[in-house]
C-alpha cells in the first residue's frame, strides 16, 4: 500500500515537472525566430550592421524601405505576396517605431536615479530599513545640526566662508554612505551621486531659504 | 498512533510556537544599531558585542574594544552615548 502511494506521489511529481517544460522550450524558440528580423530591421544608428552579402543588403534595404513615407515610387512598389504580408507588416511596424532608442535609455535611467534634494534624501533615509531607529535619530540630529550651521551662516551675512561648511557636509555624507553601503547599496549610490546636487542647494542662499 | 504521527503532532505546534521573529534576531539588529550610533557619534568602539536594556531607548552597550557606553535618547530628542 505504501509503495503504491510513493509511486503515485512520484508520478504526480513527474507530471508536474513535465508541465513546466513546454513554456521553457517555447521561450527558447521564440527569440530565435524574432532575433534576425529585429537585427535586420532596426540596426542602431550609431553602429549599423554591415550586410554580409549583396542579397542580404538588398533584403535589408527593402525591409527598411517599407517604413519611410511613400514619396515618389508608390506605383512601382512591388505587391507583396500574401504569405509575406504579416511578416512585412510586423517588421514595418517595428521599423516605424524606434524601440532600441526608446528602450535603452529607460534602463540606463533606472540605473542612475535623478539626484536627490534635501527633502527626498530625508524621506529616503527615513524609509530605509538598512539602519535602525537609534541611528536614524542620531542621523537626523546631525542633519539638523548642519542645517542650523548653514542657517547661522546665512543669518550672519558672511559671504566668503561657505566653503568652511563643506568639510562637515562631506563628513556627514561619508558617515551616511558608510552606514548604507552594505545594507542599502542602491540608496548609497543615489546619495553619492547626489552629493554635488545637494551641496549646490545648501550653498545657494536662495535655494536654501526656499528649502527651510 | 505510530512514531511518524507523534512526530508531526509535536513538530507543528513547536513550529507555530517558535515560528515568529526570534529574540536573537532582534538582539542582532539592536547591536548593529548601537554600533552604528556609536560610530556616528565618533566614539571608539569597533563593534557592540552585548547590550543591556535599562529602559525604553536606554541601553548599556559593551564594545569589542572593552568600552562601555550608555546609549539613550535625552529629553531634547537627541541620541547620546555616555561613556561609563
Amino acid at each position: 500500500m505504501r509503495k503504491i502511494a510513493i509511486f503515485l506521489f512520484a508520478l504526480t511529481a513527474a507530471c508536474a515537472g513535465v508541465k513546466d517544460a513546454p513554456p521553457a522550450v517555447k521561450s527558447h524558440a521564440e527569440p530565435v525566430v524574432a532575433t534576425p528580423s529585429a537585427v535586420a530591421v532596426a540596426p542602431s544608428p550609431a553602429a549599423p550592421l554591415p550586410p554580409t552579402s549583396k542579397d542580404e543588403a538588398a533584403k535589408a534595404e527593402s525591409v527598411v524601405g517599407a517604413a519611410p513615407p511613400p514619396s515618389k515610387n508608390e506605383s512601382v512598389k512591388p505587391v507583396p505576396s500574401p504569405a509575406k504580408v504579416p511578416a512585412k507588416a510586423s517588421t514595418a511596424a517595428v521599423a516605424t517605431e524606434p524601440p532600441p532608442k526608446s528602450e535603452k535609455p529607460p534602463a540606463a535611467a533606472k540605473a542612475q536615479e535623478p539626484p536627490l534634494d534635501v527633502a527626498a534624501l530625508t524621506a529616503r533615509l527615513r524609509d530605509t530599513k538598512a539602519i535602525g531607529t537609534f541611528t536614524k535619530l542620531a542621523l537626523k540630529n546631525q542633519v539638523d545640526d548642519l542645517l542650523k550651521q548653514f542657517r547661522a551662516h546665512y543669518a550672519s551675512g558672511r559671504k566668503a566662508s561657505i566653503d568652511s561648511l563643506r568639510q562637515p557636509y562631506n563628513m556627514l555624507i561619508l558617515k551616511v554612505l558608510s552606514l548604507l553601503q552594505d545594507s542599502d547599496p542602491t540608496l548609497a549610490r543615489t546619495i553619492a551621486a547626489s552629493r554635488e546636487a545637494i551641496w549646490s542647494i545648501l550653498a545657494d542662499p536662495e535655494k536654501f531659504n526656499s528649502l527651510t | 498512533m505510530n512514531a511518524r504521527t507523534w512526530a508531526s503532532a509535536l513538530i507543528f505546534p513547536l513550529a507555530a510556537l517558535f515560528g515568529g521573529s526570534s529574540p536573537a534576531a532582534e538582539d542582532v539588529t539592536l547591536l548593529k544599531d548601537l554600533t552604528s550610533v556609536i560610530m556616528l557619534l565618533g566614539l571608539p568602539c569597533g563593534q557592540v558585542v552585548s547590550a543591556k536594556r535599562q529602559a525604553d531607548n536606554d541601553h548599556i552597550a559593551t564594545c569589542k574594544s572593552g568600552h562601555r557606553y550608555r546609549v539613550f535618547v535625552n529629553p531634547e530628542g537627541r541620541v547620546v552615548a555616555q561613556k561609563q
